[in-house]
C-alpha cells in the first residue's frame, strides 16, 4: 500500500509492507523503518491517518498431529499473548498451547478430544 | 557447559519433578538442569495419570534447550530406548518396550516416560520427566500386577544416582545427534 504523506509541511511518499507477523516495514525514500514487536530502539511511530488494518491472521495452529484434551478459553473471551488456549496430546508429548497474540477469541474450530492435524487452525482470534 | 555435562538438582519431597522443571524453566534456569526428588506427592504420567513415588525410585526431569517439536516427539520415544537399554546392560534384565513411553519388566510398569512442551509459535519451554522404579520395595494392592521395580526384580539394591547420570549423558547424546 503506498500513501501520500504530510511531515513538517513536507510531502513524502511512503510505502507500506507487511514484513511477517506483528511486523510491518514502512518505506520512506532509500529509509525502511520496521513496526512491530520488534521494533527498533530509538525509533518512533510516525502517527498518521492510515486506516487500521489486520496484517496478519490471528490463527492459532496445531505444531503437530494430536488430540485436543483440554480447552480452555471460550469465544468471547479476550486473551493475552502467552496465555494458555489449550492442550494438545500426542502420543508421546502433552504440549500446552499458548496464544501468539492478544484478541478476542472469534472462533474455536476444535472440540475436546478431537484429532487434529499438524498445521490445521484451532483457534482464531479477532 | 562441556558436551556432555549437565546441573543436577535435588529436592526431597516435591510435588512433581516435571512441573518443578517447567517452573524453574520459566524462571530462567539453564537446559540440561536436571530435577531429581527423593519423592514425588503428586507424581503424574501422561494425561495426568498418577504415578507413584514412594522415596527409593528414581524421579527426575530436564530441562531442555529449545528444539524443533519433531526433534522433541523423536527424543522421548528414544527416552524410553535409552531407559530400556540402561537397565538390560547394567542388570542383565530384559525389558520390553510399551511404545511409547513405558518400559515394562516382567511384563509389569518400570518406568515411564513424559515429555511436556508449552508452544507458542515456536517451542517455548520443553521438559522431559522420567519415573524410573529402582529401589522400591512394595507396591499398594491396585499396582501389584501393573508395577514392579528394579529391586523386586533384582533382589538387591541399585544405585540410582549411577542410572540417573547413564541416563541424561545418552539422552544429551542423543538430542545432539537428532538435532543436527
Amino acid at each position: 500500500m503506498k500513501l501520500k504523506l504530510k511531515i513538517k509541511g513536507k510531502e513524502c511518499e511512503v510505502e507500506i509492507l507487511e514484513e511477517g507477523e506483528d511486523k510491518v516495514k514502512i518505506k520512506m525514500g532509500e529509509k525502511e523503518f520496521i513496526f512491530g514487536k520488534e521494533e527498533k530502539k530509538g525509533i518512533s511511530l510516525i502517527q498518521t491517518s492510515i486506516p487500521k488494518r489486520n496484517f496478519s491472521k490471528k490463527e492459532i495452529k496445531a505444531p503437530i498431529a494430536g488430540v485436543i484434551s483440554e480447552i480452555f478459553v471460550k469465544e468471547g473471551d479476550f486473551v493475552k499473548r502467552e496465555q494458555k488456549i489449550l492442550f494438545l496430546s500426542t502420543m508421546k508429548m502433552e504440549n500446552e498451547i499458548i496464544s501468539d497474540f492478544d484478541g478476542k477469541v472469534k472462533e474455536i474450530l476444535v472440540k475436546k478430544n478431537q484429532e487434529v492435524k499438524e498445521e490445521e487452525t484451532l483457534i482464531v482470534l479477532d | 557447559m562441556p558436551d556432555l555435562e549437565f546441573k543436577i538438582k535435588k529436592f526431597k519431597k516435591i510435588p512433581s519433578t516435571n512441573q518443578k522443571a517447567k517452573e524453574l524453566a520459566l524462571s530462567g534456569v539453564a537446559p540440561w538442569t536436571v530435577i531429581v526428588a527423593e519423592k514425588q506427592i503428586a507424581g503424574y504420567g501422561k494425561e495426568k495419570v498418577p504415578w507413584f513415588s514412594p522415596r527409593g525410585g528414581l524421579y527426575f526431569s530436564i530441562i531442555l534447550p529449545k528444539s524443533k517439536i519433531e526433534d522433541l516427539q523423536t527424543l522421548t520415544i528414544l527416552a524410553a530406548f535409552i531407559v530400556a537399554k540402561t537397565i538390560n546392560d547394567n542388570f542383565s534384565l530384559e525389558t520390553l518396550i510399551k511404545l511409547p513411553n513405558d518400559v515394562l519388566l516382567n511384563r509389569k510398569k518400570v518406568a515411564g516416560v513424559l515429555t511436556e512442551n508449552i508452544i507458542g509459535k515456536n517451542v517455548k519451554l520443553s521438559v522431559i520427566g522420567i519415573g524410573l522404579n529402582t529401589n522400591i520395595e512394595k507396591f499398594p494392592k491396585e499396582l501389584e500386577d501393573k508395577a514392579t521395580s528394579l529391586k523386586i526384580e533384582l533382589g538387591k539394591g541399585v544405585n540410582n544416582e549411577k542410572i540417573l547420570k547413564k541416563i541424561v549423558k545418552e539422552l544429551k547424546e542423543q538430542l545432539k545427534t537428532i538435532s543436527e
